[in-house]
């Protein structure tokens, strides 16, 4: 295997002597040896012997791969990864025509961002995925446990229990409706009290914080192998104030995206992240766009962007390697989030279903 | 600078090695360049020996000049021009993606340079039924809707028969997708190819023609900028393994990138900076019709921004829907 020694990941000063000292391929840094190779660039044995097991283990890995392990290295044909996908569930939102444009749901394995201005419901339906990923696999969930990590400190437990609770209900509806031995079975251990106890809460209150809690994410979730989705409310706030760097901003931002798609990649979890809304100033006129930047538009793989439209609340599907961009109206209820009622069905109960812990938004008449 | 060792060559002895190095002629350079008779004398060795190593030495580690009309009679048999599936992008493109090139295709979120990656590898799977490598960053390789898209082709074509190798299914298997996160992940994956390639592996992996990467500037932003220069050096070896692939196996490289804007209002421009800018030799700008995400579309405008056969500047409509 002649790895070249620039594509080696060693420390660059390290890798700038090796290169001066004329080593090219990994081959001759393993034949040369630690006791050579200190004496050839003037480190020290320790540092030598590091260096040594870095590249060993590089090109260990290297013929592994090559033998056809390709267990670690996701490595498959498209033919392999479509049965995959299809065999993949989905963590529905409770609203239908939202799991309809998203093709079926919040999608595991992918980043899936939801940018909006303030109180139009993002906190909300994070809350609510958070519920609906632990619904059990016989009522069509992926019977996950939920990680969130709070920057805004938007968190309402009392939020989360009346949720928990509305979809508990529901699920009781369907086990009666349906009578089979799994429902029940599955209801038992589904109660409020569990629900509550798989959200795992995390509280981060400046950008250091968010990148170490990141970081580790991928120990805790090893050791917590049931975790279905992580939520990151409030991607935008530690960044966007204080930051007088903006390239180390964006640099910082790009490589929390990679350890992201790493985490949703190894666990087969969803990571869902929460996005502000700035304004762009054109020439004639100026539109809301997606805080942070451009370079962070590449990071999420499925881009919803919910806004107003008067009093209607409404989700854009922006950007999605699979599914067509729509539009569609939700709303959010004392249940969570939910679809907009067709209009002959429950026109004076609107006014009551109202979130409580909203300032209701309606017109002068209603 | 390739430093002498025990091995290099026939006739190179580790006792030859350290009177050389005794007399300070450590590396190729410094033995071919030095005068033999010199060396014969002050180190005490044979003559015709010191000859003969000298000989396989240039004859390993220096390059060998070609008649222009010999590489133009290669090019001609060798490379070959792999359709992108969508008429109007092979007119943009001069017919097609060329092998032993790099090209590249840039847009802002959101603006199809992923849809058209799916449709280019759908293509060549179903159409040339040559084999396809994908090398995905980002997460955005969704299987189904590559599925969905050989579906609406193999419709096209009435191909939906099952014989071996048409068909979707089989063109799905002749898509080998890799997911590298980190530069050095896919420096190793292409090192990997390389080596396969070379040794000419008839394995699962069949013809190879074209590799496609989502996306380069994905895994390589993280180290960019600032005052590390590591970025910048580590980029510029996926360059390199990228052209060499692309030169000496006759592939055609597609790699996606994404675009900046260099203050809120500025105009918007390729991501990696000047350097990565002379590494493709195609680039090609995907753009939305319309000019905010509120109006829905799947109309994609498409600007040819480099090219060495086209003149800059044509644009085309494209539908990725």
């Amino acid at each position: 295997m002649q790895r070249d020694v620039g594509s080696l990941p060693l420390a660059p000063a390290l890798r700038a002597r090796l290169v001066a000292a004329g080593f090219q391929t990994a081959q001759e840094l393993l034949e040369t040896g630690p006791c050579g190779l200190s004496k050839e660039i003037g480190i020290s044995k320790e540092e030598a012997l590091e260096a040594l097991q870095v590249v060993r283990q590089e090109c260990h890995g290297d013929a592994a791969r090559s033998a056809g392990a390709s267990g670690a290295t996701r490595k498959c044909t498209a033919l392999q990864l479509l049965e995959e996908e299809q065999a993949q569930g989905f963590i529905i939102t409770f609203c239908s025509a939202l799991d309809n444009i998203l093709g079926g749901g919040v999608q595991l394995t992918k980043i899936t961002e939801v940018c909006g201005a303030p109180g139009v419901g993002k906190t909300q339906l994070c809350m609510q995925l958070a519920v609906d990923v632990q619904i059990p696999e016989c009522f069509g969930g992926v019977a996950g446990e939920a990680v969130f990590i709070d920057t805004e400190g938007s968190f309402m437990v009392d939020r989360v229990v009346d949720i928990a609770t509305a979809c508990v209900q529901h699920c009781q509806l369907i086990a009666e409706a349906h009578q089979e031995e799994d429902h029940l079975k599955a209801l038992e251990t589904f109660s409020l009290e569990s629900i509550l106890s798989h959200i795992y809460y995390f509280r981060c209150r400046d950008y250091i914080e968010l990148l170490a809690q990141v970081y580790l994410l991928p120990d805790f979730l090893s050791e917590h192998s049931k975790v279905r989705l992580v939520v990151v409310d409030g991607i935008a706030f530690p960044f966007r104030h204080d930051f007088e760097d903006l390239s180390l901003r964006t640099r910082l931002l790009n490589g929390l995206a990679q350890q992201l798609i790493i985490i949703a990649n190894d666990h087969k979890s969803a990571v869902v992240l929460t996005n502000q809304m700035t304004t762009r100033i054109g020439q004639s006129q100026s539109t809301l766009v997606p805080a942070l930047g451009e370079s962070w538009g590449h990071a999420a793989t499925v881009r919803l962007i919910f806004h107003w439209d008067n009093s209607q609340r409404l989700a854009t599907l922006y950007k999605s390697p699979s599914q067509k961009e729509s539009t569609i109206p939700y709303r959010i209820t004392s249940h969570g989030f939910r679809d907009v009622q067709p209009p002959a069905v429950s026109q004076n109960a609107e006014g009551t279903e109202m979130n409580p812990c909203k300032r209701p938004r309606r017109e002068e008449e209603k | 600078m390739v430093v002498l060792r025990a091995g290099l060559c026939p006739g190179l002895t580790e006792e030859m090695i350290q009177l050389l190095r005794a007399n300070g002629i450590r590396t190729v350079v410094d033995f071919v360049s030095s005068d033999l008779e010199e060396v014969a004398q002050k180190c005490s060795l044979s003559y015709k020996a010191l000859v003969a190593v000298r000989r396989v030495l240039l004859a390993q580690f220096s390059a060998f000049p070609a008649n222009g009309a010999d590489l133009y009679e290669e090019l001609k048999s060798s490379t070959a021009i792999l359709p992108t599936g969508s008429p109007s992008l092979d007119q943009l493109l001069d017919s097609g993606l060329y092998t032993g090139e790099v090209a590249e295709l840039m847009g802002a979120p959101g603006s199809g340079k992923t849809q058209v990656c799916l449709g280019i590898a759908a293509s060549v799977s179903l159409g040339l039924k040559q084999h396809v490598l994908f090398l995905d960053s980002t997460g955005g390789f969704t299987a189904s809707r590559l599925y969905q898209m050989l579906q609406a082709r193999a419709e096209d074509k009435e191909e939906q028969a099952s014989s071996s190798g048409a068909g979707p299914a089989a063109a799905l298997q002749r898509i080998q997708v890799v997911r590298v996160f980190d530069i050095y992940e896919m420096l190793s994956a292409l090192q990997e190819l390389r080596d396969r390639l070379s040794q000419q592996v008839v394995s699962s992996m069949g013809p190879l023609k074209i590799v496609v990467i989502d996306s380069v500037s994905a895994v390589i932003y993280p180290l960019l900028g600032g005052k590390q220069s590591e970025g910048l050096a580590v980029m510029m070896q996926l360059a390199r393994e990228l052209k060499t692939l692309a030169r000496e196996f006759s592939l055609a490289v597609v790699v996606t990138n994404q675009v900046t804007r260099d203050s809120s209002t500025g105009p918007l421009k390729p991501a990696l900076g000047r350097s990565w800018s002379f590494v493709p030799s195609t680039r090609l700008l995907l753009e939305s019709t319309e000019a905010s995400w509120e109006k829905a579309t799947t109309q994609r405008l498409a600007s040819l921004v480099k090219s060495p056969r086209q003149p800059t500047g044509i644009q085309v409509e494209l539908d990725i829907g």
